[in-house]
C-alpha cells in the first residue's frame, strides 16, 4: 500500500524532473501550442498543429535562424487538449513552468476562457497566439500585454462579417436563419451576428442544435416553415456536410451562408444548391496555381505527413499556424532577442508579414489579414471576391 | 492497512515542501478532488451495490449553484454550499425515492439516473440567463479562510493543495464512519442480496435511499470547491464522460476498499499528463491500460497490492 | 403543418430504426451475456469507414462495400470477443469498462488512419420522394427497409430456428438450457460477434446518410442503450420499437420546442414509461 503512493510520488517526481530537464538547451526557442488534435471539436486544432510543424520543420531544416550573431533552432511541444478545459489549465501551467515564451492556441472559445486567469498570472512572460473567438473581448483589458488574436474579427468596422452580412444584403436578404451548435462558439456567433443583422435590417430566425446531432431534418423543417431567405448554419464541416445535404434533398431551402467552415459541402452538392456564400480565408485550390508560397507550403506538406492535401481543412491554417511561426522568427530578428517578449510584441505589432497570407496585427494585437469571400452559384461556377483590410 | 494510510497522508501532507511545480500541485489538486469524489462515489456504488450515474450531476449542480450564488447574489462562498448541498440533497432524494421505489436493477437504475442526469445538463446549457448556457461562468472570486492575522485568500497553488487534501480527509472519514456504523452493516446486507436484507427486517429502501443521498451531497461538496479552483463552471461538468471517468477509478483502485478509489484517482487524474506521446497513441494507450486492469486486476490496485503482501 | 408533422414523424421512424438495429446487438449482447457492450458504437463507427473507404477509395459497388464493412467488423467483433469479452461475461460493470477501454482504441486507430477530416460518401441514390407534399430522401427510406427486414429476420432466426431457441433459453435459464445441450461458450460468441455485425450494418448504411467522423459512435450507442432499457431488454422487436419512439420523440419534440433539448424529448419519454412498467413497453421482466 504504502508502495503504491510512494511508487506514484516518485512516478509524478521524476515526470517533473524530465519536464525540467527540456528547458536547459540554450540555442533552443520553445514554441508551445495547446489544441484539441483529438476528440469532438478536434478539426480545428489539428490543421493548426499541423501548419506549424510544417513551419518549424522547414526552419530547422534549413539549420535555423539568427538572431544577433547567434543560430537558433525551434522545439515544437504540442498538447492534445481532447477541447477539455481542464486538460488545457494543467498543460498551460506546464509550459508556463518549462519558461515558455511562445503559445500557439488555443482556437476554442472555451478552452480559452479557462487559461485566461492562469495567463493573466504569467502577464509578461509569454505571448500566446490564440484563435478563440473569445479572445476578442480580452484583448487590451489589464493584464493582458501576452495576448495576440490571429484571426480576422468578425464585427468592427472592417470586420469580415460585416463585410459579408453588407454582402447578403446587396443580394436583397430579408431575412435569415441560423442553425448551430449549442456550444461555447456556437453561443458567441449567435450574439456577434444578432447584433450585426439587426444593424443592416436584416430579420433573424435562430436554433440550435446539440452537439454530435447528425439528421438536422427537424430543425430544418421548422426554420423552412419560417420561409427565411438563406440560411446560415454552422459550424464544423462534418456538420455543414449534412445540413446542406438534408436540406437542399429535402426541399428545405438551397440558399448558404457561413463564416466558419469550407466549400466542400457546396461543391458536392454543387446542383442542387443556389447559392454558397462562404467566408474562406484562402481558396487553395486556385491559390495553388497562382501562388508559389502556397505551392510550397503544400509540397511541404505532403513531404512531411506523406498523405494527400487537406484542401478543406487548409483555409484554417489562417490561425496559429505556419505563417505566424515564420512571422514570429522574423519579429524576433527585429527585436534582436529571443525572450524579451514585450520588445518581440512591439516587432509584431510594427511588422506586416507577407506568407501564405499578408498578416499585420492592430494596436490591439488581432490580427488583420486577406480573405476571400467565394459565391458558388449553382452547377459549381465559383466566384470569389477577395478583400485586403490591411491595406486600410 | 492503517499504517500504509497514515504514511500515504505524511508523505501528502509533506510533499509541497519537495514539489513546487504549479503543475504537478494542479494535477494533485484535481487528483484530490477526483478521489474525494471517487470515494463518495463507491458509497452508493461499491459498498450499497448501486450503479449512480448521478454523481456528475450532483458534482454540476452544485458548482454551478455556489457560483451563481457567489457571482450574482454576492454571497460568502462558505455560506453558499449550504443551499448548494440542500439542493442536491433535494433532488437526490428525489430522482432516489423514483428508482428505488420502482426497485430499478442494476443496468435499468443507471440508465435512469443517467437520464436525470442528462437532463439537468440540458437545463443548465440552455437556461441561458441564469447559467449563461454553454459558455459557463467564469469564477475570479476565491474563497478565503480566517485566521487570527486576517483573512486570507486561498488562490496559491499550495493552499489549494492543503484545501482539497482536507476535503478528501474530511469525505473519507465520513465514509469510512458510516461505513463502521450499523448503516454500514445494512449497507453490505443489501449490496449481497436485498431481497434477504428485507426478510431481514432491513428497510432497503430507507438505507438505499439514504446511500444515494450522502453520496450525491458528498459529490456537491466536491463540485462546491471545484468551480472555484479551476476558475469556471460549464455544462460539461454534468457529462456521462465524467460519470465513466469516476466508475473507472473506483474499478482502477479497487471497488471492495475504501483507500482503493483514491488511489484510482489519483493514478488516472495523472496518467494523460505523464504519458508524453502523440495525441492518437495517448488515447490509444489509455483504453489500453483500462482494458488491461480490468481483465488482469479485477480486485483494482488495492487487491492487487494486499495479495501480493499474502503471498510474501 | 399536418405534412411538416408526419414528414418529421417519418423522419422520426427512419432515425429510429438506425437507433434500433444497434439497439437490437446491445439487447441480445446483455441478454446473452449480461454485459452492456459500450463500443457497439465503436463498431458502428468502424463500419461506416470501412465502407467509406471501400466503396469510395476501393470503388467497389455500394452493397458490396457494406458486406465488407459487415465481415470486417465480425472479424474485429470476434475478436474482441476471444482476446476481451469472453472474460467479462456476466459482470455488468467490468464489461462496461472494457468496452468503453476499447472505444478509445478504436477511435485511436482510426484517428492515425483517416485523420479527423470528415468524410462523406459519394451519394449512393440521390433525390428524393415526393408524396402527398412529403418529401423523402430515397436513400433514407432505402436504409429503413433494410433495417427494418434484417431487425424481423432476426425476430424469425431466433423464434424459428433451433439456434434462436436455444438463445432465448439461455436468456431466460442459463443452468436449464446448459443442461439441455445448449453450448453456451458458443452460443455467447456468436450473439457478440451477430451484435457487432449488426453494428457494422448500421454504420455501413448510415455511411450513405450522413458524414462520418471518428466520434460518431458515442451518440448512438447512447440512444441504443436508451431505446432497449425503454423496450425492455431481451425483446428483439422492442428494440426497434424503443429505437422507433426515441426516433419520433426527437423528431416531434424539436418540431415544436427548441431543438436543443432534442435529447431530452427521449429520455423524458424513457422516465415516463419506466415508471409506468419498470421492465420496459415490451418486456415482462422486471
Amino acid at each position: 500500500m504504502s508502495g503504491s503512493k510512494r511508487a506514484l510520488l516518485a512516478g509524478i517526481v521524476a515526470s517533473g524532473l524530465l519536464w525540467g530537464q527540456a528547458a536547459r538547451a540554450e540555442d533552443v526557442v520553445k514554441i508551445g501550442q495547446i489544441e484539441a488534435l483529438t476528440g469532438a471539436t478536434a478539426t480545428y486544432g489539428w490543421m493548426s498543429a499541423q501548419g506549424t510543424k510544417v513551419a518549424v520543420e522547414e526552419i530547422n531544416a534549413k539549420g535555423g535562424f539568427k538572431v544577433g550573431d547567434k543560430t537558433y533552432k525551434l522545439e515544437l511541444l504540442q498538447m492534445d487538449t481532447r477541447g477539455e478545459p481542464r486538460e488545457a489549465t494543467v498543460q498551460f501551467r506546464k509550459m508556463m513552468e518549462d519558461k515558455v515564451h511562445f503559445v500557439f492556441g488555443p482556437f476554442l472559445t472555451n478552452v480559452f476562457n479557462a487559461i485566461e486567469p492562469i495567463a493573466n498570472q504569467n502577464n509578461g512572460k509569454f505571448l500566446l497566439f490564440a484563435g478563440a473567438t473569445s479572445a476578442h473581448n480580452a484583448l487590451g483589458k489589464p493584464d493582458h500585454d501576452y495576448l495576440l488574436r490571429t484571426w480576422n474579427w468578425d464585427a468592427g468596422s472592417v470586420g469580415f462579417g460585416k463585410l459579408m452580412v453588407d454582402y447578403l444584403k446587396k443580394l436583397h436578404t430579408k431575412k435569415v436563419a441560423m442553425l448551430f451548435q449549442n456550444d461555447a462558439f456556437g453561443k458567441t456567433a449567435v450574439d456577434i451576428y444578432s447584433g450585426l443583422f439587426k444593424d443592416a435590417g436584416i430579420e433573424l430566425q435562430v436554433e440550435l442544435f446539440e452537439p454530435g446531432t447528425k439528421d438536422f431534418s427537424a430543425s430544418l423543417a421548422k426554420l423552412a416553415a419560417g420561409k427565411p431567405d438563406i440560411l446560415f448554419p454552422g459550424y464544423s464541416d462534418a456538420v455543414l456536410y449534412d445540413i446542406v445535404r438534408q436540406s437542399t434533398e429535402s426541399g428545405f431551402g438551397n440558399r448558404f451562408f457561413l463564416v466558419r467552415g469550407s466549400i466542400g459541402p457546396a461543391l458536392k452538392n454543387k446542383d442542387a444548391i443556389q447559392d454558397y456564400i462562404a467566408y474562406v480565408p484562402k481558396y487553395f485550390e486556385s491559390a495553388e496555381k497562382t501562388e508559389p508560397k502556397v505551392k510550397a507550403f503544400i509540397e511541404s506538406y505532403k513531404k512531411i505527413f506523406k498523405r494527400d492535401f487537406p484542401y478543406d481543412q487548409a483555409p484554417l491554417c489562417s490561425s496559429s499556424c505556419y505563417d505566424h511561426v515564420y512571422m514570429l522568427v522574423e519579429a524576433m530578428q527585429k527585436a534582436g532577442t529571443v525572450d524579451d517578449v514585450a520588445k518581440i510584441r512591439a516587432a509584431l505589432l510594427n511588422m506586416t508579414y507577407d506568407g501564405l497570407w499578408k498578416i499585420k496585427y492592430d494596436k490591439t494585437g488581432e490580427a488583420v489579414f486577406g480573405f476571400d469571400v467565394i459565391h458558388v452559384r449553382k452547377g459549381g461556377a465559383i466566384e470569389t471576391v477577395q478583400y485586403d483590410p490591411t491595406k486600410e | 492497512m492503517k499504517y500504509a494510510i497514515a504514511v500515504g497522508l505524511l508523505l501528502a501532507l509533506v510533499a509541497p515542501a519537495v514539489v513546487h511545480s504549479d503543475s504537478i500541485l494542479a494535477i494533485a489538486i484535481y487528483g484530490f478532488m477526483a478521489a474525494s469524489l471517487a470515494v463518495s462515489f463507491n458509497l452508493i456504488f461499491g459498498f450499497t451495490g448501486q450503479l449512480s450515474m448521478f454523481h456528475a450531476a450532483s458534482f454540476g449542480v452544485s458548482a454551478y449553484v455556489v457560483t451563481i450564488l457567489v457571482t450574482t447574489f454576492k454571497w460568502n462562498f462558505w455560506l453558499a454550499i449550504i443551499p448548494a448541498l440542500v439542493v442536491v440533497m433535494i433532488l437526490s432524494l428525489i430522482v432516489g425515492t423514483i428508482c428505488f421505489r420502482f426497485k430499478l436493477k442494476e443496468f435499468y437504475f443507471a440508465v435512469v439516473t443517467m437520464a436525470f442526469s442528462e437532463v439537468l445538463r440540458l437545463i443548465t446549457l440552455n437556461w441561458n440567463s441564469v447559467t449563461n448556457g454553454s459558455l459557463g461562468i467564469t469564477v475570479v472570486d476565491k474563497p478565503s479562510i480566517w485566521t487570527p492575522s486576517g483573512s486570507f485568500a486561498i488562490s496559491s497553488g499550495v493552499s489549494w493543495y492543503y484545501l482539497t487534501l482536507a476535503l478528501l480527509v474530511i469525505v473519507y472519514i465520513i465514509c469510512h464512519r458510516i461505513l463502521a456504523s450499523w448503516i454500514g452493516r445494512c449497507l453490505a446486507a443489501i449490496r449481497l442480496n436485498d431481497q434477504l436484507g428485507e426478510t431481514l427486517g432491513i428497510d432497503v429502501f430507507k438505507y438505499k435511499l439514504l446511500s444515494f443521498a450522502i453520496g450525491s451531497v458528498l459529490a456537491g461538496l466536491v463540485g462546491a470547491f471545484y468551480g472555484f479552483y479551476s476558475g469556471f463552471v460549464e455544462p460539461h461538468y454534468f457529462s456521462i464522460p465524467l460519470g465513466l471517468d469516476i466508475i473507472a477509478m473506483v474499478l482502477l483502485g479497487g471497488v471492495n476498499s475504501l483507500i482503493g478509489p483514491v488511489i484510482g484517482a489519483l493514478v488516472l487524474t495523472a496518467l494523460p499528463h505523464v504519458i508524453e506521446l502523440s495525441a492518437e497513441l495517448r488515447i490509444a494507450l489509455y483504453g489500453s491500460i483500462l482494458i488491461f486492469v480490468i481483465l488482469v486486476m479485477p480486485k483494482g490496485i488495492v487487491g492487487l497490492l494486499t495479495s501480493r503482501k499474502h503471498a510474501a | 403543418m399536418t405534412q411538416l408533422v408526419i414528414g418529421q414523424m417519418l423522419n422520426g421512424v427512419i432515425v429510429g430504426s438506425l437507433y434500433g438495429i444497434i439497439a437490437l446487438g446491445v439487447t441480445l449482447t446483455f441478454g446473452l451475456t449480461g454485459i452492456v457492450n459500450f463500443a457497439l458504437g465503436a463498431f458502428m463507427m468502424f463500419g461506416a469507414y470501412a465502407t467509406w473507404y471501400l466503396y469510395d477509395v476501393v470503388g467497389l459497388p455500394y452493397p458490396a462495400a457494406v458486406l465488407g464493412a459487415v465481415i470486417f467488423v465480425s472479424i474485429v467483433g470476434y475478436i474482441s470477443d476471444r482476446a476481451l469479452f469472453q472474460f467479462t461475461r456476466g459482470n455488468l460493470v467490468n464489461g462496461l469498462l472494457v468496452s468503453i477501454g476499447m472505444i478509445s482504441v478504436f477511435e485511436a486507430l482510426v484517428l492515425a488512419a483517416f485523420t479527423t477530416t470528415p468524410k462523406d460518401l459519394t451519394y449512393v441514390l440521390p433525390g428524393a420522394l415526393h408524396v402527398a407534399g412529403i418529401v423523402l430522401p430515397k436513400i433514407k427510406v432505402a436504409v429503413c427497409v433494410v433495417f427494418l427486414a434484417v431487425i424481423f429476420g432476426t425476430y424469425l432466426a431466433l423464434t424459428r430456428t433451433w439456434l434462436g431457441r436455444a438463445a432465448f433459453a439461455y436468456a431466460q435459464n442459463p443452468e436449464a438450457a446448459a443442461l439441455m445441450g445448449v453450448r453456451t461458450g458458443r452460443l455467447q460468441t456468436i450473439v457478440v460477434v451477430y451484435s457487432t455485425a449488426l453494428a457494422g450494418l448500421g454504420g455501413g448504411l448510415y455511411a450513405s446518410m450522413y458524414s462520418i467522423e471518428p466520434t460518431i459512435g458515442s451518440a448512438y450507442i447512447l440512444k441504443a442503450v436508451e431505446a432497449a432499457i425503454l423496450a425492455g431488454v431481451g425483446s428483439v422487436i422492442g428494440a426497434l420499437g424503443g429505437g422507433i419512439i426515441l426516433g419520433v420523440s426527437e423528431n416531434l419534440g424539436s418540431v415544436f420546442f427548441p431543438s436543443a433539448f432534442r435529447d431530452a424529448y427521449g429520455l423524458v419519454f424513457l422516465i415516463a414509461i419506466l415508471l409506468v412498467r419498470p421492465g420496459g413497453l415490451f418486456g415482462d421482466r422486471p
